[in-house]
């Protein structure tokens, strides 16, 4: 009989985390609000891996969630670098309207 | 196991604290209407998360987790959200059309995963807690098995920033490009 | 403890490497004008990366690296063969295309180069992190290269679609990984398939059905199979054209490739699960892509419901034989044969597309009308391409079919044959929209228009991969043992 916390109460945890990570993609619009999600979604993965790696004395866990740390980081930087350029996108084709105008 | 037994163990508690408080957070990314909020509870989720990776004894992916995320990402995060100036105040991003069968999936999502890994993991345990993981086995291992996947992302770091720069950046006129060149 | 490398066995990396960063000097180095040296350092880099292959197939056996995770044998050699010929055609593809819009050329090169080592690398891995750095650096250049054209709100929108479904899909994948990592307590392939008996027995049997699903979820979005492919049209109308091509051949290729050797090395025991999963996504991705291609107008938008529809041949073999139990072996050197011809007809096609829209000025199928009555080698190219890509003898496309039946039939059974049917009758609907295309450039009157000062000649690099392209699919379609090679090579990996 076992006191203390079981993987299992992590991966349910992880799973919750996971589900509401999904629930977000699918409801919100925001694209910034859904690179939250996913990051939620991810965090998720980072939990089961390490939870499994500890029940199984094995350090592969711990070495998958470096990657996936690092990918998720880059994901990140890339996802930003998008936005920031239809941001752009539109201010500049604002200002063109702006300039029709006047002219 | 009865409950008197489970309480007198201080693990439990710190779990059961630390899940909720990254499950709160969780809920509250995604229904906060303000862009800010969101991301800042996502730093809670993220702390919260690093403090069960204490718990398993992963200390060093606990600090990368702070130091990466929370150092890191998040400002991102935050920058990207001012630069876009998206809206600071209440945000009607939900569409409220599609909630309902949303919440329906990640609540069926969530039943079976958790009904599944309980009947996967039911005979584990996490044995050890308080033996500290050794560093130095990470560091071996991530410089000797996995030292291909370890040099592969640094390129895949090295093509974000140079594509994000170059995505982000704002476009010169032809005019001004040679105008720069010449200085 | 220390790891031997052996370096000719990641040669072909090591010099794309170098190449990656003698391209990002050069890009910093050159004036403005010069830019177009960065274009000719990939080619170059990209075809020397392909001599230590030569060198390795010619030296035959396997050679395993850091406990076996990094693998470099026959069935790798021929992937990487297949990444770097697709990857040297993109490159040829593009130069006229991306100089003549002023684009951002050096870090282009850069992250197409990028993107074809992390091809290579997938190509190698025999561990589930391995696969999964690869697979990311293959396909995370590409959603910046997606939305290259900065100006163009299509393909600003084309990015964010492909980065959120692509970083979806990844997050989903990764779930199933951890799971499968749990339950087996193993990331290398070999430990998973050893210790994937167990779990499937107990009552760890529906965590890992669970985990096969999500990762099936993961490949079914990066290789745009039914019902995860809608976005697939948008990314691949708004994406620069040569961007287009390498989506849908190399980064397509490098999902078929994950997916395939992660169920046949790792997850054979699994194949309850995954089995029928692929059998619904090959009818399905065959059946929706291909009447949905029927309905459109604008040529690259048909050409991408009809790469939804040929991931679906694609899956037919692995999904007929997993589905009837039957040997893998024989499934998996099909796929690898179809793989192969749909890459170089299918790279023939967008590169007629290149070539066509700037002759023409348009992608509608119906502003290319008469465009044989006044480019008549372009409209050759373009019937041999389309025709390939029908299954119309003697060009290379028949021969993917046969081979792809020919499993089907080795494999027998009730739903196998009905599979096959499925797949038959496809064959016939996609023939209508590829013969339109055709039709319209042949038959069609020419505008009046089109006539006058549009007489520019295709670029010399678009010209040389338009003719590698088209003797390539001449050539194996005649000689299908050239093709078929491949799938020996291939089967080597089956049988050890």
């Amino acid at each position: 009989m076992s006191l203390v916390v079981t993987p299992g109460w992590y991966m349910t945890l992880a799973a919750l985390l996971f589900a509401i990570g999904a629930l977000g993609i699918l409801i919100r619009r925001n694209a910034l609000v859904m690179f939250m999600c996913i990051e939620l979604m991810l965090n998720a993965v980072n939990l089961t891996f390490v939870a499994a790696g500890r029940a199984l004395g094995n350090l592969d866990g711990q070495m998958a969630v470096f990657f996936v740390l690092v990918v998720a980081a880059a994901e990140v930087v890339v996802g930003l670098a998008i936005i920031v350029a239809i941001f752009r996108r539109r201010e500049s084709a604002s200002v063109d309207e702006l300039s029709e105008m006047a002219g | 196991m009865n409950l008197g037994d489970w309480i007198s163990q201080p693990v439990n508690w710190v779990f059961t604290l630390l899940a909720l408080a990254s499950a709160y957070s969780g809920v509250r990314v995604v229904t906060s209407q303000n862009v800010i909020r969101a991301a800042l509870f996502l730093v809670g989720a993220l702390a919260s998360s690093a403090g069960l990776f204490l718990l398993l004894s992963a200390e060093f992916v606990a600090l990368t987790l702070v130091l990466v995320y929370i150092g890191a990402v998040i400002v991102l995060f935050l920058f990207g959200i001012m630069i876009t100036r998206a809206p600071l105040g209440r945000d009607v991003a939900l569409d409220h059309k599609r909630r309902a069968p949303a919440a329906i999936t990640s609540i069926i999502l969530f039943a079976v995963l958790s009904w599944a890994s309980i009947r996967a993991f039911a005979g584990r345990e996490v044995t050890g807690v308080g033996d500290a993981t050794d560093t130095r086995l990470l560091g071996e291992a991530l410089l000797g098995r996995f030292v291909v996947p370890f040099e592969v992302v640094s390129f895949l770091l090295l093509a974000a920033l140079i594509g994000g720069i170059t995505l982000a950046r704002k476009d010169l006129s032809p005019a001004e490009e040679e105008a720069r060149e010449a200085t | 403890m220390g790891f031997e490398i052996d370096y000719l066995a990641i040669a072909p990396e090591l010099i794309l490497v170098a190449t990656i960063v003698m391209v990002l000097v050069l890009d910093f180095v050159l004036p403005r004008r010069a830019k177009y040296f960065t274009a000719i350092a990939s080619v170059l880099g990209v075809t020397f990366a392909a001599l230590p292959l030569l060198i390795l197939a010619v030296d035959g056996g396997s050679r395993e690296m850091f406990d076996g995770s990094y693998t470099v044998d026959t069935f790798a050699l021929v992937l990487k063969g297949l990444f770097i010929v697709a990857g040297y055609l993109v490159l040829l593809m593009s130069v006229s295309y991306i100089e003549g819009d002023r684009y951002y050329q050096g870090e282009y090169y850069f992250l197409i180069l990028c993107s074809i080592l992390g091809s290579l690398v997938m190509a190698s891995s025999r561990d589930l992190i391995v696969l999964f750095i690869g697979l990311e650096l293959t396909t995370a250049p590409l959603f910046m290269l997606a939305g290259w054209r900065k100006g163009d709100m299509k393909s600003n929108e084309a990015s964010l679609k492909y980065y959120i479904l692509g970083v979806l899909s990844t997050a989903l994948m990764l779930f199933g990984m951890s799971l499968v990592f749990g339950l087996t307590g193993e990331v290398s392939f070999d430990g998973i398939r050893e210790g994937i008996g167990d779990a499937a027995a107990g009552d760890a049997s529906t965590a890992l059905g669970l985990a096969v699903l999500l990762i099936i979820v993961g490949f079914g979005f990066k290789v745009s199979a039914v019902p995860f492919h809608f976005w697939a049209p948008d990314t691949y109308e708004g994406a620069p054209t040569p961007v287009t091509a390498y989506l849908s051949v190399n980064s397509k290729a490098a999902g078929f490739v994950g997916m395939l050797i992660l169920m046949y090395l790792a997850l054979p025991g699994a194949s309850n699960y995954w089995a029928p999963a692929l059998w619904i996504m090959a009818a399905a991705s065959m059946t929706i892509g291909n009447l949905a291609a029927l309905r459109q107008q604008n040529i690259v938008r048909l050409l991408a419901y009809s790469s939804i529809a040929q991931a679906g041949f694609m899956l037919v073999p692995f999904a007929a034989a997993a589905v009837s139990g039957t040997d893998l072996s024989e499934a998996f050197s099909a796929t690898v044969v179809y793989l192969v011809i749909y890459s170089i007809m299918n790279l023939g096609a967008f590169a007629v597309v290149i070539a066509g829209a700037r002759k023409t000025g348009t992608g509608d199928i119906d502003g290319w009308a008469g465009l044989g009555s006044y480019d008549a080698r372009l409209g050759v190219l373009a019937a041999v391409f389309f025709f390939s890509l029908a299954g119309i003898p003697p060009l290379a496309g028949w021969f993917a079919k046969f081979v792809m039946f020919r499993s089907v039939m080795i494999a027998g059974g009730v739903s196998t044959v009905a599979l096959a049917v499925i797949a038959a009758v496809n064959s016939v609907i996609a023939f209508y929209y590829y013969a339109r295309v055709v039709k319209s450039i042949w038959l069609d009157g020419a505008p009046a228009t089109a006539l006058g000062d549009r007489a520019d000649t295709p670029a010399g690099s678009l010209r040389l991969a338009l003719i590698i392209a088209g003797v390539l699919t001449v050539l194996v379609g005649i000689y299908p043992t050239l093709a078929s090679v491949f799938g020996d090579a291939s089967r080597v990996l089956a049988a050890g």
